[in-house]
């Protein structure tokens, strides 16, 4: 440790800090503006200065490192003629418009004008005035306000990695600025305003709507990816103004999904009130109607459920309750985007921290585009890699990063197996094996190359598997999931400290699902397989699309054709549609909750924003439900409630003892004895399909949002696209194609694209494929027009 | 770097300048280094760097367009408009103002009709003034196109737009 | 070194070949001595000894700042496992500053020689000379040398069997005055506009793209073959202590003779201006000399009689800077001089710093309206304390440099200022 003297006062620091940190560090007060604790310094603003006994000239304090016995003042007179000299500077061409001004109350020009400002300007020069920029949907530029910090620069090209914000001209002629004719592509992009110290970047969205002072502010966990970001949400009245990240939670920043979504708890896609169809159209209903009319549908029928995770983990339970009180023989599906129900080597979640995995010496992801799955952990992988730590990729396309990654394999999903056994052969030679190679490498027929760099990647001291969508997706998922225990098993990983199993979840608390519902889940394209054959009287759907999302919607569209649908939710979505009740429950920033993210860590909400209408906790409906049709109500209250999954799922069991949550990770799942080799497939068709989650359009909640739609179209790709060699070899080029799959045959629009992998059908709107998203594998006929 | 995948616009470097380039990207640690010579040869090939040949450029090096960007604005010598066919670039700091650089301005765009950063109607010549030349021993100093002059006077500059212009008229 | 093998006889060290025609070319340039004593260098000398060389010889930094050379050398951390540069500042871009133009005009292989020695001590593999834009001529001079010398195996692979190898790249700035400090010259070597960054860290740790690497002026490294070849304690009995050598100063202005004179250190302000410049244009005394380049602050004729050594100089207030000698006699407007400079420094201003980007930007336009006329008594507050908090406040030292010709006008000329505002009422 370094020993310094802050104003007297003697402090510890790590060496190498600056004296700005150390300042914060102890509570020590140093006006700042191009400084932010994620960015690298700039020290561009000299706001910081303080004197150093010794020192002939004042010092940025930011950019100058601590040193031992360094005595360090940070308020004498001769600094505040500094600062509020600096100020005068940044202030001769700002136009000082803070009435009009969003960032007004919030501004830390306006608030270090007061603190450290002269009371008078003596600038007598005309002012300059500076041309706006495009920075995309969400992000309005008023670039004459702006004080050339350098934040959003450092931030673009740091952290969001898209750096199309530099830095043009010199002298004061100089200014921020962006390709014009090019919006920004960032799906960090929301972030801006909340780094910009002024009011150049301001979220567009709530332009003109509201000033920070007219907010109240609610801390709660975002579910709309298994990141589970700590968030705030600003409300006004019972409105959501605005959702931000919260200082010093895991993540500095939050995405856009999560951050924009927040205009679909405003929109007309919310059920805020019960309705009942009555002549083929939903109508409002009171809550006693609506019930009457669920309980005639459901009571003393056979049911299958469907639910989403991004429930909080008491309404989770509360569904395995009311299933058990009234329908103790219906199948649960949970998951719309897995085929293979079998148990997982390894259950889903991480088993590292994404600080974890950042550390690592290798990281590999398998099969995923982590940019829209996973921003925030992109990010993490964007800054090691400018670190020059590796991040190799296998996958179905070269999902575009914003990084360089330093080995790049594309192969098909029916490759998978062969990738595997390359890698079992390659780390077997270098005299590491585990029980099981054997039979796992000659249950393959072929070796596929992309092997190799897996096998490279584990032969270091630590290697972060990143497994995906494309193989948890995949219909022998479990047998390959079994083969990446084994290879970890084999090169040492799979040990308690060093374990780098890291199965990336559909949504949030799926630690807690398996436990809750291990017994009794199945897939939902079994769930519908069943409801079609005339298995099941009824469906209820629990905050879930099925038809919006995921790998089935042929399958549940011909399934609700069939039974009647009870959907229980916060938003409609497209399933609203075959709904014969719609009963209300609140979304998750209304309700006191508990949710575990896919590292395991646990965040209990305790102060929700008001409901907009008439809607319930989800596990007061779950309850009603029971209590109404008859069933013996298991709980009553959240103490209850708690207690029920406290032993379904023991590691929560501190979970809501405030001093012990910070310490719990929930830890994925280890199933032992499930070696499952894997089968081989017979070509019938050529291609194999795969579709890509967007984080602007996936999930029912993102697709009521405008915001997020109209970002979704800036980043759309053609529906559906092929590597170029894939048409020509077929002698065929982009254009509408006949595609036939085991559903049968449609006339698509099919482009081309280098990036995707030879020999792959590539959805990349979900949903407007149609029934190309239910099939796993697909040809193409040639030209129907 | 093949010709064809750069650009399909008038704005493209020959096959010898790529190759070039290849060699002199060679010479430094990183691709980048060799931005501001490869934007010389734009200059050389095109006359001024347009925001295609920006892009252009981009692209060969494998850099974003917005790196290209803040380098052509950061550096003075670096234009984005066409000037004339030739550029008066006088120097008026100190050595040279000392020795009537302003004077000297004041005569050119007076014999020119032009004032400080205009081109005249016929195209022919650009009056600018400029920073240091690093040559005050030689004071006042007035690049052509570059090449130095020194101890210039009004009467070098008054015969140096006639040769000119009589080149253009011929 | 060449005409003559008598040490002693050396009068001008960077200039002693100056006068020679066509010694730019390698033939011409090795018949009078170049690189006669580079393979014993190569052969003899190691790190140790010629770091040990150039410490003993006094010899500082040409290029401004007077940081002694040697040292510089020797805080470059050895087997890092990087690569170490070393880079040739010609950025020759402070106003009244010509000297480095002449070096790589006249005589380029002397500069050449000086960066292969200096880059076999430092184990360089690459080096680099960053030439000002404007110095197409010079560049090309460079550049032909270059080609000469690598034919000559005196670059490239295994310079003269010795087994050492050096490459040399000489690269064009683009007009930015900027540019010539240091890191700012990094930034613009590694291809992006020419910003300074912040030290610590010191280039010579993390310098072109975060590897080892030494900056040094082009009068510094043309220096180092005399002082390898005659002894550091040679160079150290030209001049006086703590200021040895010779220096070559830039004299412009109001003289007679302008030019580039190598005179050794210690030689007064008065004698260069009399007796080499062939005096001033206008009267007896100078009304106001800058010594050291437009950023060093003004000297009266007080200080006539100053030495010109990196102490003296300082003692004097101002400093010795890069040699650049503006001179001017009474017929001077320091009001237009000094708004002159406002203008050059706010056009030259990279944009980073606040007070720097803000500040010149402001100090341009209050000059513009008191040299027109239209100046306020209040202007002069505002003058003193906008130049005041710019300079030793901010990365670079460009903004002390724009500070210092404010901040002497109104120290030496206030009447001059405010006979301006008169102006105005009249
Ligand atoms: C604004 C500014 C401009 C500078 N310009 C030059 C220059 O044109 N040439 C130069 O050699 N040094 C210049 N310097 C000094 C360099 O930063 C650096 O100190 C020098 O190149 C080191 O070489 P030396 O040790 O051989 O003097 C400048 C410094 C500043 C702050
Ligand atoms: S002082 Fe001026 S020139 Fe130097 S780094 Fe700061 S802004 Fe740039
Ligand atoms: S915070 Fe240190 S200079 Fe801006």
């Amino acid at each position: 440790m370094t020993s310094l003297f802050i104003n007297d006062q003697e402090v510890e620091v790590t060496p190498g800090t600056s004296i700005l940190e150390a300042c914060r560090e102890n509570g020590v007060d140093v006006p700042y503006f191009c400084y932010h604790p994620e960015l690298s310094v700039a020290a561009n603003c000299r706001m910081c200065l303080v004197e150093i006994e010794g020192w002939k000239k004042p010092a940025a304090s930011c950019c100058t490192p601590v040193s031992e016995g360094m005595k360090v003042k940070t308020a004498t007179e001769s600094l505040e003629k500094d600062r509020q000299m600096v100020m005068e500077y940044l202030l001769i061409n700002h136009p000082l418009d803070c009435p009009v001004c969003d960032q007004g109350g919030g501004c830390k020009l306006q608030d270090y004008a007061i603190e450290h400002g002269a009371s008078k300007g003596r600038y007598a020069e005309p002012k300059r005035a500076v041309v706006n920029y495009d920075l995309g949907p969400f992000v309005n530029t008023c670039m004459t306000r702006c004080i050339h910090c350098t934040r959003c620069v450092r931030f673009a090209d740091e952290v969001a990695g898209t750096g199309d914000i530099g830095i043009l001209n010199r002298s004061d002629h100089m200014t921020i600025n962006g390709i014009v004719e090019e919006a920004l592509e960032s799906e960090l992009s929301g972030n801006l305003p909340d780094i910009c110290p002024v009011g150049a970047l301001l979220d567009k969205p709530s332009l003109d709507v509201s000033r920070p002072w007219e907010m109240t502010h609610h801390n709660s966990t975002c579910t709309q990816c298994p990141n589970g970001c700590d968030i705030q949400i600003e409300s006004r009245g019972d409105e959501i103004m605005r959702i931000q990240p919260v200082e010093g939670s895991p993540e500095p920043w939050i995405c856009d999904r999560g951050r924009y979504v927040y205009d679909s708890f405003r929109s007309d896609h919310r059920i805020l009130e019960p309705k009942v169809r009555r002549d083929g159209k939903l109508e409002s209903a009171d809550w006693g109607e609506a019930f009457s009319r669920t309980s005639e549908l459901l009571k003393g029928k056979k049911v299958g459920i469907l639910f989403s995770p991004y429930w909080s983990v008491e309404g989770q339970t509360s569904i395995r309750l009311m299933r058990d009180a009234l329908f103790p023989d219906a199948r649960v599906a949970y998951d719309l985007h897995r085929r293979d129900m079998r148990a997982f080597a390894f259950e889903e979640g991480l088993s590292m921290t994404t600080a974890q995995i950042a550390d690592a010496d290798q990281v590999v992801v398998l099969g995923c585009d982590l940019r829209q799955r996973l921003p925030l952990l992109m990010q993490r992988l964007r800054k090691r890699g400018n670190a020059g730590k590796p991040v190799s990729r296998i996958g179905a396309m070269n999902y575009r990063t914003n990084m360089d990654i330093s080995n790049d394999a594309i192969i098909r999903p029916r490759d998978w197996p062969a990738v595997i056994a390359r890698a079992m052969e390659q780390v077997a030679q270098m005299g590491k094996t585990a029980a099981g190679f054997d039979a796992w490498v000659g249950a393959v027929d072929g070796r596929h190359e992309a092997g190799k760099l897996l096998a490279d990647a584990l032969m270091s001291d630590s290697c972060a598997l990143l497994v995906g969508e494309e193989v948890r997706g995949h219909a022998d998922a479990a047998a390959l999931i079994y083969g990446l225990d084994l290879l970890m098993r084999a090169c040492g990983h799979a040990e308690a400290d060093n374990d780098g199993r890291n199965l990336i979840p559909e949504g949030m608390n799926t630690q807690v699902l398996s436990a809750t519902f291990g017994d009794v889940r199945v897939s939902a394209g079994e769930l519908f397989a069943a409801a079609s054959a005339g298995e099941l009287d009824a469906l209820i759907l629990v905050g879930s699309d099925p038809v919006g999302d995921g790998l089935f919607p042929s399958a549940a569209k011909a399934a609700l054709a069939r039974v009647p649908l009870v959907q229980v939710g916060a938003v409609s979505g497209q399933i609203s549609e075959y709904a014969a009740v719609q009963l209300p429950a609140a979304a998750y920033a209304e309700i006191e909750g508990t949710f575990v993210n896919m590292e395991g860590r646990i965040r209990v909400a305790g102060n929700p924003i008001k409901s907009l209408g008439q809607e319930r906790p989800l596990w007061k409906v779950m309850m009603r439900m029971v209590q109404v049709m008859g069933g013996e109500v298991p709980v009553v209250n959240l103490d209850e409630l708690r207690q029920a999954t406290r032993e379904r799922m023991p590691a929560l069991a501190g979970a809501w003892d405030a001093s012990e949550q910070d310490s719990i990770l929930v830890a994925p799942g280890r199933n032992k004895g499930n070696e499952l080799l894997p089968v081989s497939v017979s070509d019938s068709f050529e291609l194999d399909v795969v579709s890509r989650y967007s984080l602007y359009r996936e999930g029912m909640w993102a697709r009521a949002s405008d915001l997020l739609s109209e970002a979704g179209n800036i980043h759309a790709m053609d529906d559906v696209l092929v590597h170029p060699d894939t048409l020509a070899k077929a002698g065929l080029s982009a254009g509408e194609h006949t595609v036939h799959t085991f559903l049968g045959e449609a006339s698509y629009y099919i482009g081309v694209r280098d990036d995707v992998s030879p020999g792959v059908l590539f959805v990349a709107k979900r949903g407007v494929g149609g029934d190309l998203s239910d099939v796993s594998a697909a040809s193409i006929k040639g030209g129907s027009q | 770097m093949s010709a064809e995948s750069i650009c399909s616009d008038a704005v493209r470097f020959s096959d010898e300048r790529l190759a070039e380039i290849k060699t002199l990207v060679a010479r430094y640690p990183s691709a980048q280094s060799a931005l501001m010579p490869v934007l010389y040869m734009a200059q050389e090939d095109f006359g001024y760097i347009s925001m295609d040949a920006q892009k252009m450029i981009a692209e060969v090096l494998g850099l974003r367009l917005m790196q290209v960007r803040e380098v052509v604005t950061f550096y003075t010598m670096f234009r984005e408009q066409p000037c004339g066919t030739y550029l008066l670039e006088v120097c008026t700091n100190a050595g040279c103002m000392l020795n009537g650089a302003n004077e000297l301005v004041a005569h050119m765009c007076d014999s020119l009709g032009i004032n400080v950063g205009e081109t005249t109607p016929d195209g022919l010549f650009t009056v600018t003034e400029v920073e240091c030349a690093g040559a005050c021993g030689g004071a006042p100093v007035v690049q052509v196109n570059n090449a130095y002059h020194e101890k210039v006077t009004p009467e070098f500059i008054d015969a140096l737009i006639t040769e000119k212009r009589a080149e253009g008229a011929e | 070194m060449a005409i003559s093998s008598d040490p002693r006889q050396v009068k001008q060290i960077c200039f002693d070949r100056i006068d020679i025609p066509h010694v730019n070319t390698l033939k011409v340039a090795r018949e009078h001595g170049a690189y006669e004593f580079l393979p014993t260098v190569l052969k003899d000398f190691d790190t140790a000894r010629i770091i040990d060389e150039v410490k003993t010889s006094g010899l500082r930094g040409r290029g401004g700042a007077g940081f002694p050379t040697g040292l510089k050398w020797s805080f470059v951390p050895r087997n890092t496992g990087k690569p170490t540069y070393l880079l040739c500042n010609a950025d020759e871009g402070e106003p009244g500053t010509f000297k480095d133009r002449d070096i790589m005009r006249f005589d380029p292989h002397l500069l050449i020689e000086g960066m292969i020695m200096a880059g076999f001590a430092l184990g360089v593999k690459d080096a680099y000379i960053y030439v000002r834009g404007e110095f197409l001529h010079e560049a090309q001079v460079m550049n032909a040398a270059i080609d000469e010398a690598y034919a000559a195996n005196l670059l490239g692979d295994d310079i003269l069997g010795s087994g050492y190898s050096m490459n040399l790249t000489v690269h064009r700035g683009a007009g930015a005055y900027i540019c010539g400090e240091e890191t700012a010259l990094i930034e613009s070597l590694e291809g992006k506009p020419g910003r300074p960054r912040f030290k610590p860290p010191f280039p010579a740790v993390e310098g072109f793209y975060g590897c080892p690497t030494v900056v040094n002026n082009v009068e510094t490294l043309a220096t180092v073959p005399a002082i390898l070849k005659f002894g550091g304690d040679w160079h150290a009995s030209i001049g006086i202590p703590n200021n040895t050598g010779c220096k070559i100063f830039s004299v412009s202005g109001h003289v007679n003779k302008p030019g580039n004179y190598e005179v050794p250190m210690g030689t007064s302000l008065k004698t260069l201006i009399e007796d080499y410049c062939g005096g001033l244009q206008h009267g007896s005394v100078p009304k106001v000399v800058i010594p050291g380049g437009s950023s060093t602050p003004w000297l009266t004729a007080e200080h006539y009689d100053t030495p010109l050594t990196y102490d003296a100089m300082m003692k004097a207030g101002s400093m010795l800077g890069s040699g650049a000698i503006i001179v001017m006699d009474e017929t001077a407007d320091v009001v237009a001089l000094s708004r002159r400079l406002a203008h050059f420094y706010a056009h030259e201003s990279c944009g980073q710093c606040t007070p720097c980007r803000e500040g010149t930007g402001w100090l341009k336009r209050i000059m513009n309206r008191v040299e027109s006329g239209q100046g306020t008594e209040e202007d002069i507050q505002v003058l003193g304390d906008a130049a005041t908090h710019m300079a030793g406040r901010t990365i670079c030292a460009l903004a002390d440099g724009a500070a210092a010709p404010i901040l002497s006008m109104l120290e030496h000329f206030p009447e001059e200022v405010r006979a301006r505002l008169v102006e105005k009422a009249a």
